[in-house]
């Protein structure tokens, strides 16, 4: 009941502080695209030079403003990190006689159909990024539901039985980084600049749009995302006594 | 036609405004994860309407899916419940 004036209170402020806003005219909608979006639609394709991609939101990602996204993607490397140094285990994990419960065949087999569709929704996201809406970013983050939807319908031990440990997925991750790193200082040893997409890398392979290094910098974003969130996944569910134990063989 | 897209933009705002004084005031915490996944999908709703399909696909896999997940094993170590 508390909740609920609470929320009539929070609601009431919202629509007059909105109505307000609206009747003294701040912030007018929008009508018309701006002169910098209009020069972004117009020159991500057509003009000269250009990334030859039609999708002007992964085009000003990886190449107008391509030195922020390889930051971004250095931080949440980082930040895994972060994690395995606080959740890794010295020696490997002893195997369990018995079998943790499970869920009922019906969400067993629904989980084996959802996993292999979602595998193929989140490459055609990340792989198409440089045409159609999406990227490596969003190819990624739908490829970790994936095995987290593994992970709580069967267990963890099933995808480590299936040989997707977390030191595996962090190992592709990093390969995907280094890979991402090349893709980046390859024109910078040929005499072009730092990053640099269009005159080194070529717009389009056998007939195929690939807009330069678009697709390459998808492609591995889209690895290193997902194995990322997959390492995160796979250490945070180790389960508490397994720790206890490692620290009481540490005291002893 | 674009006061249709305002009501439906009004309506998933009102929704994220209710899902998230919800998740604040829930003392079950696993109650709260799931009204703070209800705010991620209205949000998701509201960027699709704003036009910015890459944010959706980006925030409605997070936001439902690797945010509830990461909070639950987070959960999954502490208390279930709020004190106090």
């Amino acid at each position: 009941m508390k909740r609920a004036v609470g929320f009539l209170v929070l609601f009431a402020a919202v629509v007059l502080g909105a109505a307000t806003l609206v009747s003294l005219g701040v912030n007018p909608p929008q009508v018309g695209i701006r002169p910098l979006g209009r020069y972004y639609l117009e020159n991500s394709y057509f003009g000269e030079p250009s990334p030859k991609s039609p999708e002007a939101v992964t085009a000003i990602v990886w190449d107008y403003r391509g030195l922020d996204t390889i930051y971004e993607v250095t931080v949440f490397f980082l930040a895994i990190m972060g994690g395995l140094a606080i959740f890794r285990l010295e020696k490997a994990e002893k195997k369990k006689s018995e079998r943790p419960a499970e869920l009922t065949l019906v969400v067993k087999l629904a989980t084996k159909i959802l996993a292999v569709l979602i595998i193929a929704v989140s490459a055609s996201i990340a792989l198409h990024g440089h045409l159609t809406p999406g990227g490596g970013f969003q190819g990624g983050t739908a490829l970790a539901i994936a095995p987290l939807l593994i992970l709580v319908a069967y267990s963890r031990y099933v995808l480590e039985e299936k040989g997707l440990t977390y030191i595996k997925a962090i190992i592709a991750r990093s390969l995907s980084l280094v890979l991402i790193l090349s893709v980046v200082l390859a024109p910078a040893l040929y005499g072009y600049y730092l990053l640099q997409n269009q005159p080194f890398y070529p717009a389009e392979v056998s007939g195929q749009l690939v807009s330069g290094s678009l697709w390459f910098f998808n492609l591995f974003d889209y690895i290193a995302i997902g194995m990322g969130f997959t390492a995160i996944f796979l250490y945070l569910s180790i389960p508490e006594e397994v720790y206890k134990e490692e620290l009481e063989a540490v005291k002893e | 036609m674009i006061i249709t897209h305002l009501i439906m933009l009004l309506v998933a705002s009102i929704l994220g405004l209710f899902f998230s004084y919800m998740a604040i005031t829930e003392k079950d915490l696993l109650k709260a994860i799931a009204f703070s996944a209800g705010q991620g999908v209205a949000y998701s709703l509201i960027f699709y309407l704003l036009m910015a399909p890459d944010v959706v696909l980006a925030y409605i896999a997070v936001a439902v899916g690797i945010y509830s997940a990461l909070l639950v094993f987070v959960v999954s170590k502490t208390t279930r419940y709020e004190e106090g």
